[in-house]
């Protein structure tokens, strides 16, 4: 059976063996790389174009070659920011989302090249350099994406150690609740230091610290840095605080890995949408100080 | 050691229930069924779940009874070992076993129901990002409101409430269009620079693309190249493609191919326009003829191959009211009115380098430029004076004055001449004797008679200068006045010779004056030597010709401009860095303008 579907029969086997393949083809790799092809056929037209036709008195967005790259790098922003509304509408129909994100990120590089060459290499302080400046961070922040897209998540799972994120609560809650008990015989100090532990909130930080996993404020630390190890029970609660702080360390792994998958998004999107307003302000400003 | 079995219950109001059993044995079981050592009445529990072993070191040996696995501090595991010094929980079902050591060595195992955590699925969301950032709708929103706001809005509602400013090529009147300065789309060329801040100068209506009859508001006296209806008709046809482009620009509003931003474009940045190229000239004048066939000009497009012969301006007949073109390839008879064969003057070896080398102020052979002086721009010369270009040799001394000094004859007008000639004869005169007169000696022979007669002498020095043989005919052609009185030719030259093109003698430095105009030759001033089309190429060659060290490609642009054919192209080069050919500035357009308008005939 395995060698009929390789061999591309027609059964029901072969059928969900083709459908399994391609289920775990990357969208990068989507259909042998067919819009990377549209892609580069694109940008290698664009620059073609761009060098062959002799433009006076010199290349500009205002030259008939540079309405056309205008107007095609205006539809591809338009239909690349549609991704959001595809990706939300969960319905049958011949729109693989698969082949539309492999399109998106390929046509994405491809409006890099467009959108370039319609300046003409005219760069200024004015609304028109702005979408253009707003573009390359659009494009860049998914090209960004992509690669963490690709190289992240092996991390995050590494990470886990086969906990799932509730688990990892549920540990610092254990023991928070061991903590409680076993500082019972502290004295003041050492006693307020294990309550400032046990109040911060795990998700203390913001999101600087999540990108570069640096807590200078953590009062666990601080509580560890502060006990002595004079007693039996400072030296227990030192043991736990230690445990607190690997189960920390843990969780705050997960949380900067999480964050540098998803920061690139809120950039994005807000400057996608951006883009959009710039870009009609540019497309209206044009013509209305023609 | 002993096991204390701590276990904490809540009554319905609440209260806490306290229960403590010890057990003497080292082996605990945990789970369901009532015979456990410790019984957890809770279906999530196995019937026998959890046994627990205190090992030989005093920690203890956690391991799962049944296939199912416990909660070991936080994490599902199937065995596990708690140190009871340090200390660790066991999570069965809502259970929580809390072990940890006494102070008598005891291990006391709490244990304790907790509620089911409900806002556990809430924490779980701490772990995205989202927590942690503004929303990205809240974020696109205020992006895209403050960019459509201050970039279009604001530009919109101001330019249609506005009370529009003037136009001030000054830069000193501000437009009143508020941030439509973020719309310009490069700088404006170096001519324009100042009206960088009021846009609506050019911009004048919405959505209309910038005017003709905006730019000659401030351009006036700009010359036309043709009129519109000729332009249209000599211009060639336009390539589909161009055809199509124009047909949609001018269904927005452009004003097509003659309008004056096809050719002017703006806000390339602070430059100035560049000069057409030869083949945007060849385009309508290769074959001009063929579609305005009433046209006086000769088809021209390249200067090494097609350009009519030059036919410079002079005057046909003496005295005449206006010069004339010379029909092309033809040797005009220039009717100056003068009389100068340069040959005798440029012989180095003829009697006037002879005169010339014996006078301080030249000490050598006589040269061009002792009699032709450059203008300050060294773009052409000067017109030739008599006192300073001929005087040093056609001396007009006529005597001594009354200090000593010599007198001259004033040059320029004829009746300064007869006045000048008047004055020789009279004036004091040292006496003939000294002492006392007799009465009585007026008689012809005495100075009374000259002094106080009719001025015969000078009547007769003035016809004798101005005859043949006299003084002035040296350079001059005799003639008569209107009524009867001896006379002089007036002398007549036009100010440009050529006048449809621009010539630079600065660029032409190198070259020796008789390379071009055959002046050492000539035996008369009837010869023009303006050099013809020939002589030109020489060096010459059309734009596409290839350069050497003699050749110089050169474009249309090189000798005429667009608007003023005559003037020099503005912005043909960059202003910076040398530009041998065209660094002298022209005179102001309008002036050379009015002056072609007025020499041509």
């Amino acid at each position: 059976m395995a060698s009929q579907a390789k061999t591309g029969g027609t059964g029901r086997f072969s059928q969900d063996e083709r459908r399994r393949d391609s289920d775990h083809v990357s969208f990068l790799k989507h259909k042998g790389f067919r819009w990377l092809w549209i892609a580069l056929a694109i940008s290698g037209a664009s620059i073609a174009g761009y060098l062959l036709i002799d433009q006076e008195p010199r290349p500009n967005g205002g030259t008939w070659y540079g309405y056309t790259l205008g107007t095609i790098g205006f539809g591809l922003i338009l239909w690349l920011s549609l991704l959001g509304v595809r990706k939300r509408r969960i319905n049958p129909g011949a729109w693989s989302l698969k082949a539309w994100t492999s399109a998106h990120v390929y046509l994405g590089l491809a409006l890099a090249v467009v959108g370039t060459l319609h300046t003409g290499f005219q760069i200024g302080w004015n609304v028109h350099t702005l979408a253009y400046v707003l573009m390359l961070l659009v494009i860049i922040t998914g090209i960004y994406g992509v690669i963490v897209y690709a190289t992240l998540p092996a991390s995050l799972s590494a990470n886990r150690k086969e906990m799932t994120r509730a688990q990892m609560l549920d540990a610092l809650t254990a023991i928070d609740r061991q903590l409680e008990s076993a500082a019972q015989p502290l004295a003041r100090a050492e006693a307020d230091l294990v309550i400032a532990a046990l109040g911060q909130d795990v998700f203390y930080g913001g999101a600087l610290a999540r990108l570069t996993g640096s807590y200078p404020g953590c009062k666990t630390a601080r509580a560890l840095r502060g006990m002595g190890g004079a007693t039996e029970a400072e030296a227990r609660v030192t043991a736990l605080l230690e445990k607190r702080r690997e189960q920390l360390a843990q969780i705050r792994g997960a949380l900067r890995i999480r964050a540098l998958l998803e920061i690139w998004l809120f950039i994005h999107i807000p400057l996608t949408i951006a883009l959009i307003a710039a870009l009609t302000a540019h497309v209206i400003s044009v013509f209305y100080y023609w | 050691m002993a096991f204390l079995i701590r276990t904490i219950d809540f009554t319905a109001a609440g209260r806490e229930i306290i229960r403590d059993r010890v057990v003497e044995q080292t082996r605990l079981t945990v789970g369901r069924a009532v015979e456990n050592d410790i019984h957890l009445p809770d279906l999530a529990v196995e019937q026998r779940h959890v046994g627990i072993d205190l090992a030989a070191d005093g920690t203890l040996k956690v391991a799962a009874l049944g296939t199912l696995g416990f909660g070991l501090d936080g994490r599902v595991v199937t065995e596990g070992v708690i140190d009871p010094r340090t200390g660790g929980e066991v999570a069965l079902g809502a259970a929580r076993l809390a072990v940890t050591r006494e102070g008598n060595g005891n291990i006391a195992i709490t244990i304790r129901q907790v509620v089911a955590d409900e806002g556990k699925m809430d924490a779980l969301r701490g772990f995205a990002l989202a927590s942690k950032l503004p929303s990205k709708r809240a974020m696109s929103w205020v992006f895209a409101s403050a960019i459509i706001l201050l970039l279009l809005a604001l530009p919109v509602a101001s330019h249609l409430l506005r009370t529009p400013a003037k136009p001030d090529p000054t830069g000193k009147t501000p437009g009143t269009v508020l941030m439509d300065s973020a719309w310009t789309s490069g700088e404006l060329s170096l001519k324009h620079h100042d009206l960088a801040d009021n846009c609506e100068s050019c911009h004048v209506a919405a959505f209309e693309s910038v005017q003709d009859e905006t730019c000659l508001s401030c351009h006036k006296d700009i010359g036309d190249h043709a009129t519109k209806p000729r332009l249209a008709k000599g211009m060639a046809p336009l390539s589909d493609g161009d055809a199509l482009q124009w047909k949609i620009a001018q269904g927005f509003g452009k004003e097509g191919p003659l309008g004056c931003v096809a050719c002017h474009s703006e806000h390339e940045g602070p430059v100035r326009t560049q000069a057409g190229s030869e083949a945007f000239c060849g385009d309508c004048h290769k074959d001009l003829d063929a579609r305005l066939t009433d046209t006086a000009l000769a088809n021209a497009h390249d200067f090494g191959k097609t350009h009519p012969q030059f036919r410079p301006l002079y005057f046909a007949s003496f005295g005449a009211a206006k010069p004339v073109r010379a029909a092309a390839g033809t040797k005009p008879v220039e009717r100056s009115g003068l009389v100068f064969p340069h040959d005798v003057h440029m012989n180095p070896r003829g009697g006037a380098a002879r005169m010339a080398v014996s006078l301080a102020q030249y000490r050598a052979p006589l040269e061009c430029k002792d009699c032709h002086a450059a203008t300050p721009d060294r773009v052409t010369f000067k017109e030739v004076e008599m006192e300073q270009a001929c005087e040093g040799c056609h001396s007009l001394v006529s005597g001594r004055t009354a200090g000593g000094a010599l007198s001259k004859l004033r040059h320029g007008s004829v009746k300064n001449l007869a006045e000048d000639l008047a004055r020789i004869s009279t004036g004091p005169r040292p006496r003939l004797a000294p002492g006392r007169q007799r009465p009585g000696q007026l008689g012809s022979a005495s100075p009374y008679r000259a002094d106080f007669g009719r001025p015969v002498r000078a009547y007769i020095g003035t016809s004798n200068a101005l005859s043949t043989g006299g003084v002035c005919t040296e350079c001059h052609l005799p003639t008569t006045g209107p009524t009867g009185q001896a006379d002089l030719m007036p002398v007549n030259f036009p100010e440009r010779f050529l006048t449809s093109g621009y010539f630079s003698h600065a660029a032409h430095t190198k070259q020796k004056c008789t390379d071009c105009h055959a002046a050492d030759t000539s035996k008369a001033a009837s010869d023009l030597l303006m050099p013809d089309l020939k002589s030109c190429r020489d060096c010459h060659l059309g734009a596409s010709a290839v350069k050497t060290a003699k050749i110089v490609p050169s474009d249309c642009a090189m000798c005429h401009a667009y608007h003023v054919p005559a003037g020099q192209w503005q912005g043909l080069k960059p202003p910076k860095g040398p530009a041998p050919h065209y660094k002298p500035a022209p005179p102001p357009k309008t002036t050379v303008a009015a002056k072609v308008a007025q020499a041509r005939p």
